[in-house]
């Protein structure tokens, strides 16, 4: 005898089972007028539309604010200085040995010295606030979650590996001849008797303080999280700085400012990897039943998967780099499927440039 | 020792930009107030910015003539009402705990990641303003987290030194507070009595010569020569009630029609704010 059938609204199934209720609208009846779709009515394959707004903030060196559907982070770039006495195993970089080393690997070779420096000294401190409200499970009073943490370091990890900011911008000269020069006019061009103990040298670094703050949370925080740092970065600028000898600290012009140089503008692009059987029933058999690769999850989405991938792709040299790809889990993806995702990433840096300009 | 959970950057500790070369003329013009002493800025508040929480709102005050000052941004979620954990103990009314963090970049100064004394005392006033706006015996045994983050302080970039204006733009940012929360709390569809709003008036000095101190409604710290106290009031406009009165300064204990006047004056100032928030929430909320 058949129970009775109980019918329940959309919304409440999905509340209730949230897993097969992904599953049955993933493979809804063939229809055409229906071709399947997620939960949230968009094709597997489909983005939310990016929206940038950048220079929001007045008290910040360079700011942005993203959105991503219902996902909005605002982004804050702050620079202050460190001192290069301050610094604890502070090498300065020989410039004899930069210049030789540049012209033997045309420039490879001072770059790898300048993230070498942009890494030694710390100068990026990336730090990403979940805890804002932004959604029900991030609530403040707390110690940042495993996902914040996650989402700081991986931001950290790849603004180094990226080489987006160059060490050489965030230094500080100070060249005595320059300035005496001036004086010497003046004076009737005695000087020039110390030159050999004052060589021109780095006196400070800025270090650039990258605060995000997620408003709201729906999903897909990295790429967005990314996207607000790219964009806050390129609307950078620092104060034109210079030290001053008499009184021994740095100081920086009120009026003058630099574009701080960004190089590239890789995008991060995630897909959520969706498995038909549920992740308990998954121990037995891993590689049973099908899955789905759906991109840029919503928070839903990712509470039911456990595999995410993240492909960082630059285009901006008219060709497409990947810059990292990361990947959890244990789901076979083919050579085909990483190259069909790597179209999907340019596709995605597309709407992003556009976005962004 | 050093928060481990976050990126905490180099070992030395890090300068603010220190800046010179400011033009002469520039260090003694004080913006003057613009507006009438009691008319306060104008207010931009929206509900439903963060789609995930049960009710959310932005306020934005607007930035003055002076392109260097910055406006009060405030954006606050409202999570709840939910039933409160197994471990805590009965409450025959809801339980509320209210949030109040500056965004590192919101000042001049730039913040850490922990609260420090006066985002706790901004998260007790808050607190306090709101409990007596909502009908707590409706919800027992729940609870409600209403978190205000400040995106951006009121607070000028250009002046170099700071006399002691933080005291007087907290009051600025707990009136701004109020009115975003009592808004994020309609738009969760919490009930309240009424809905709340926030209002300074200060007693200020604007010339040196020892005249005559004036009060002014919603007042900008470093558009007056000195302030000498200031008062923020959380108000009910149809219970004509108050809920919070914070009061800072000093005056004399003699004058009691001063007192009077001035939380007067933080009276007005909430009720214009109030018709604005009526304004956004008849728009929206239904």
């Amino acid at each position: 005898m058949a129970g009775p059938t109980i019918s329940l609204p959309a919304p409440i199934f999905a509340k209730i089972s949230p897993h097969p209720f992904l599953v049955r609208s993933l493979t809804r009846s063939t229809a055409a007028d229906h071709p399947p779709c997620r939960a949230n009515g968009r094709a597997t394959q489909e983005l939310r539309p990016v929206r940038f707004n950048a220079t929001s903030l007045s008290h910040a060196h360079g700011s942005a604010l993203v959105r991503l559907g219902d996902t909005t982070v605002l982004c804050g770039v702050r620079g202050e200085l460190l001192p290069v006495e301050r610094i604890p195993q502070f090498r300065p970089v020989d410039k004899e040995e930069l210049r030789q080393q540049g012209e033997n690997n045309n420039g490879n070779c001072g770059d790898a010295i300048g993230r070498g420096e942009l890494r030694d000294y710390d100068l990026l401190v990336p730090n990403i606030e979940l805890a804002t409200g932004s959604a029900p499970q991030f609530l403040p009073g707390v110690p940042p979650t495993t996902l914040a943490q996650t989402l700081s370091t991986r931001v950290y990890s790849l603004l180094h590996s990226t080489g987006l900011v160059q060490a050489g911008d965030l230094k500080i000269w100070y060249s005595p001849k320059e300035q005496r020069r001036g004086e010497d006019v003046e004076m009737g061009g005695t000087g020039d008797k110390e030159d050999g103990d004052e060589e021109e040298r780095p006196v400070a670094y800025w270090v650039l303080y990258i605060d995000l703050l997620f408003v709201s949370f729906d999903g897909n925080p990295f790429d967005v999280a990314w996207a607000a740092v790219v964009a806050a970065l390129r609307d950078t600028r620092l104060p034109v700085a210079r030290w001053d000898p008499d009184r021994e600290v740095v100081v920086c012009s009120k009026t003058e400012r630099r574009r701080l140089n960004v190089r590239g503008l890789p995008v991060a692009c995630s897909a959520a990897v969706f498995m038909e059987k549920e992740q308990s029933e998954a121990g037995a058999g891993p590689r049973e039943g099908g899955h789905w690769l759906l991109l840029d999850p919503d928070r839903l989405e990712e509470t039911l998967c456990k595999e995410v991938i993240t492909m960082v792709v630059d285009c901006s040299d008219d060709e497409t780099r990947i810059k990292s790809l990361e990947k959890q889990g244990g789901t076979l993806l083919g050579r085909e499927l990483i190259r069909g995702y790597a179209g999907i990433a340019e596709r995605r840096w597309k709407e992003v440039r556009t976005a962004m300009e | 020792m050093n928060d481990r959970r976050r990126i905490n950057g180099p070992a030395g500790a890090t300068l603010a930009p220190f800046f010179d070369d400011a033009a002469p003329q520039d260090l003694d013009t004080r913006s003057t107030r613009s507006r009438p002493p009691n008319a306060t800025r104008k207010l931009l508040l929206k509900t439903g910015v963060t789609p995930s929480a049960s009710g959310s709102a932005y306020l934005e005050i607007e930035t003055s003539a002076k392109p260097g000052l910055s406006g009060l941004k405030l954006s606050c979620s409202v999570h709840g009402p939910r039933a409160l954990p197994k471990s805590a103990p009965f409450s025959p009314h809801i339980v509320l705990s209210t949030h109040v963090k500056y965004a590192p970049f919101a000042t001049q100064q730039r913040r850490g990641y922990l609260r420090d004394s006066s985002e706790r005392d901004l998260g007790i006033h808050l607190e306090t303003a709101l409990r007596g706006a909502i009908i707590a015996d409706r919800w027992p045994k729940s609870g409600v987290d209403i978190i205000v983050s400040i995106i951006e302080g009121d607070q000028d970039r250009e002046t170099s030194k700071l006399q002691g204006d933080e005291v007087w733009d907290m009051m600025n940012t707990l009136s701004g507070c109020i009115t975003v929360a009592a808004a994020a709390l309609a738009d969760a569809g919490i009930d309240c009595v009424d809905t709340v709003a926030g209002g300074v008036a200060a007693l200020v000095q604007d010339a040196d010569d020892g005249s005559a101190p004036s009060i002014a409604v919603d007042p900008i710290p470093s558009e007056h020569k000195r302030i000498l106290a200031a008062c923020c009031v959380a108000y009910l406009p149809t219970r004509d009630e108050v809920t919070n009165l914070w009061f800072r300064g000093d005056l004399p204990a003699s004058d009691l029609d001063l007192y009077t006047s001035l939380v007067g004056h933080g009276i007005q100032a909430s009720k214009n704010a109030n018709r604005v928030l009526i304004d956004c929430l008849s728009g929206t909320v239904g």
